[in-house]
């Protein structure tokens, strides 16, 4: 059983180890590029600490509500995440993705080596096409903060009012 | 257990061990780069599309994990049925339905569109679902195979042989039911949707899984130098001939059946007349190199103890499997989909159409890569543990056969 | 019998506005009938769980329908994004829905319609897949939850429409409401995210002369009264499937 080949076996299994271990060194504050996050730290939908440690959790419960249940509250919404704290653009005008370094999520999951495969189907920059002001301000009735508690759904638009109260073509016969 | 002569010893230290290692090496990086490859830049390089979803990968993977359950036979025939001259084979017959079983999966696996949650697969069980089922019998298969070579190898768990071996051959026949019904429960497809396909399956996995055995046996037994006695091999000899006769008796059931129901009609004349590509497969390398010419090399009069003959015709007989599987899997799905029976039906999206399919180089490469990983951990099994026996001549084998 | 058709749009926008208010700007007969209906079912906020007590469904008359449904299908791939797949072949390209155009083989008798997933009470494609990553929400809509699917196409094996797409590439710059990515299966899912918010599917609302939409499960809803009225054939009934996509002229 001790033959050269499992003498070669075992002393490529240990370079492995050795190679891995070296590799993993944990990341420090100065590696995480926080700038843009602390910068909306006190408009979150969740108190700073909160956010930082649970994020993933509330995503995966939101989910889950979501894609099985149907609810569909905004205050711990992916796209609600994204709509605040992603830009569409980056400086040059050029469409910001998950990719970039700029992108908000990078900033921190590249320098902790945590890949996320949200942005294989989850658009990661906020949907200009579909609204303009997606960016929410502080207080405004768009925001999720926590102080707020959750925001209804918006109210019917005058256009989708006008829908139903006056009835369509089709609908006369 | 196995006769008092019998003795177990590991494969020698030698340059050929290395030169196998080697060739079956390049094979297994070839199948790595496939799948970064495609994992990396999506299916779109695959020949695979949404009207064949399922393509050489699946070839590849269902043969092996069909022709692993077969492979334990052989020492299922000497535990359970108390075939003596079996006996001495059942180790390597469990090290290789492990072997192929693993190489199988990893081709499957590595095909997903996300091959990175794979403990989604483990976690989230819908037990509607044949394919969780199988998942499960998958692991079990490993689990019970693995208790049967400790079985076999610990003097101390010889009182556990028995049962373990009972236990790991009612499981594959499970198994091999589970693999078969992955495609008897597909309600749409009336190529598939029929129970007759799991007992169709178990089988050809007789047939695979023996084959391969022969092929193994054989080669193990030249390279390292030890002898391989007749009296052995006849017996696996024309044990591979009624497995064939076995298959071809499922798939005139099955196509007989096919054609007497008008419903079916339509698929089963494409496959057996007008498929082109998958009527050739069919008749030419299916049922006429893969069945009829293997039955000729066995029963041959003047072939009678041929060593080449009997390993030509367990070749003959893997390539007639992956023929088999090929019509199956491949011409099933080229068959267009019955929207409106009676109707012609065309779209911008394949109605009515025959589809279309080219496996591309990547697929080629990871199913080879997966046959590799199988070989790979039957030459390091054998050498490091003790599954073969030093010799299978005929005196050692069947001093006092029955 | 178009009238009805916008029942259940309507009944949610009247409680939405609320009222009086609401009730006084809304014909009297319409809102007569509202007025019962709304209180059998009640229309449901976001932050509560969808329940059975609905069956979302439809039903297209394609003898309204002058293109064969293609405008459906226009509409479906603006709102979902998915012809946005520039690696893929032809055949590995997404189709949510399409029109297939039947000619009978014996009578020579023609017609096109449009299809895509048919929503079915028992779907082949969740029976089938692993993970239950195939699912159908309680209000009978058959949807791929990607989050936990692993790209093994055995729904698409297992669907008897050819309902379902794989994504063969990697995508950017999805809808937002409409996520989809490569290695995952997808495919129509009624416009989920508009029926939440109380509108129309894209289709439907591309084809209101043609199509009713709906609640199956209230008997008074308008594409059941117009169901009971007109029939509706689905495809393959012979599969037993009992679909929530019906059709009126096949």
């Amino acid at each position: 059983m001790t033959s050269k080949f499992s003498q070669v076996f075992l002393a490529s299994v240990l370079a492995l180890a050795a190679l891995l271990a070296g590799c993993s060194k944990a990341p420090t504050e100065a590696d995480l590029n926080l700038a843009t996050a602390k910068q909306k730290a006190e408009e979150c939908v969740e108190p700073e600490n909160v956010i930082r440690t649970k994020h993933m959790d509330m995503l995966m419960h939101q989910r889950d509500a979501t894609m099985i249940e149907g609810i569909r509250t905004k205050q711990h919404s992916l796209k609600e995440c994204i709509n605040c704290h992603v830009s569409a653009t980056k400086q040059d005008g050029s469409p910001l993705h998950y990719g970039d370094k700029e992108h908000f999520c990078t900033t921190c999951h590249a320098a902790v080596g945590q890949k996320i495969d949200c942005f294989q189907c989850h658009a990661d920059r906020p949907d200009v096409a579909q609204n303009q002001n997606y960016q929410h301000a502080v207080g405004s009735t768009e925001g999720h903060h926590f102080t707020q508690g959750v925001t209804e759904a918006a109210a019917p638009t005058t256009a989708e009012v006008q829908m139903v109260t006056q009835p369509q073509q089709g609908a006369a016969q | 257990m196995a006769s008092q002569s019998i003795i177990f010893r590991e494969t020698k230290q030698g340059k050929g061990f290395y030169i196998l290692l080697a060739v079956l090496g390049a094979f297994l990086a070839l199948g790595a780069l496939s799948f970064f490859h495609a994992e990396h830049h999506g299916h779109h390089v695959t020949g695979m599309n949404n009207q064949i979803v399922w393509g050489l990968p699946h070839v590849f993977a269902i043969f092996l994990i069909v022709a692993a359950s077969g492979a334990l036979n052989v020492g299922s025939i000497g535990t359970v049925f108390g075939k003596k001259i079996y006996q001495p084979m059942g180790r390597l017959s469990a090290l290789l339905a492990i072997s192929l079983l693993v190489g199988g999966l990893i081709v499957l696996v590595l095909d997903l569109g996300h091959a990175d949650r794979l403990i989604i697969a483990m976690t989230h069980y819908n037990f509607k679902s044949i394919f969780a089922w199988n998942i499960i019998l998958y692991n079990g298969f490993l689990v019970l195979s693995a208790i049967y070579i400790w079985t076999m190898m610990d003097r101390k768990a010889k009182g556990f042989y028995k049962p373990a071996g009972v236990a790991a051959f009612t499981w594959r026949l499970i198994l091999t039911t589970g693999t078969g019904s992955i495609f008897g429960f597909l309600v749409s497809r009336d190529f598939y949707n029929s129970a007759v396909m799991a007992p169709l399956f178990i089988v050809m996995s007789f047939v695979f899984g023996l084959a391969v055995f022969i092929l193994v046996l054989h080669f193990t037994y030249k390279w390292t130098g030890r002898e391989l006695g007749d009296k052995v091999m006849n017996r696996l000899r024309y044990l591979l001939a009624v497995f064939i006769a076995g298959v071809l008796l499922m798939e005139l059931a099955r196509h007989l059946t096919g054609l007497y129901i008008s419903q079916r009609i339509g698929v089963e004349t494409f496959i057996l007349r007008d498929g082109g590509i998958y009527t050739q497969l069919f008749w030419v390398v299916q049922i006429l190199l893969g069945s009829i010419l293997p039955l000729s090399l066995i029963f041959c009069r003047k072939l009678k103890d041929n060593r080449l003959a009997l390993l030509l015709a367990a070749g003959f007989a893997i390539l007639g499997g992956f023929a088999q599987l090929y019509v199956i899997l491949i011409g099933g799905q080229a068959y267009p989909l019955t929207l409106f029976p009676g109707a012609e039906v065309s779209s911008d999206y394949f109605d009515g159409a025959i589809n279309g399919y080219t496996p591309s180089v990547w697929e080629i490469m990871l199913g080879v890569g997966g046959v590799a990983l199988a070989l790979v951990m039957v030459t390091i099994g054998v050498k490091v543990l003790r599954f073969l026996p030093e010799s299978l001549s005929d005196a050692v084998a069947d001093p006092h056969s029955k | 019998m178009s009238q009805n058709r916008v029942d259940e749009y309507r009944r949610k926008f009247v409680t939405a506005l609320g009222g009086v208010a609401a009730a006084a700007t809304v014909a009297p007969g319409f809102f007569l009938r509202e007025a019962q209906a709304a209180g059998e079912v009640p229309t449901r906020s976001l932050d509560q769980a969808v329940t059975s007590e609905k069956r979302w469904g439809m039903l297209i008359d394609i003898t309204k329908l002058t293109d064969g449904g293609a405008g459906m299908v226009e509409a479906c791939k603006k709102e979902h994004g998915w012809d946005n797949n520039p690696l893929s072949r032809d055949d590995q390209k997404a189709h949510w829905a399409r029109v297939v155009n039947v000619k009978d083989k014996l009578t020579g008798h023609s017609f096109s319609l449009p299809v895509m997933c048919q929503h079915c009470e028992n779907p082949p494609c969740v029976d089938v897949c692993p993970t239950g990553a195939s699912m159908k929400r309680a209000d009978g809509i058959v949807q791929v939850n990607k989050h936990i699917c692993i790209g093994c196409r055995y729904c698409m094996m297992a669907c008897p429409y050819k309902a379902r797409s794989f994504v063969h590439e990697p995508l950017t710059d999805q809808r937002s409401y409409s996520p989809r990515g490569m290695g995952t299966v997808e495919s129509c899912n009624m416009c989920i995210h508009r029926i939440d918010e109380g509108r129309l599917p894209a289709c439907v609302e591309a084809a209101p002369d043609a199509v009713i939409f709906g609640d199956l499960n209230d008997p008074n809803s308008a594409v059941s009264q117009a169901l009971k009225a007109m029939g509706g054939k689905q495809i393959r009934a012979d599969l037993n499937l009992n679909t929530g996509v019906r059709y009126h002229g096949i």
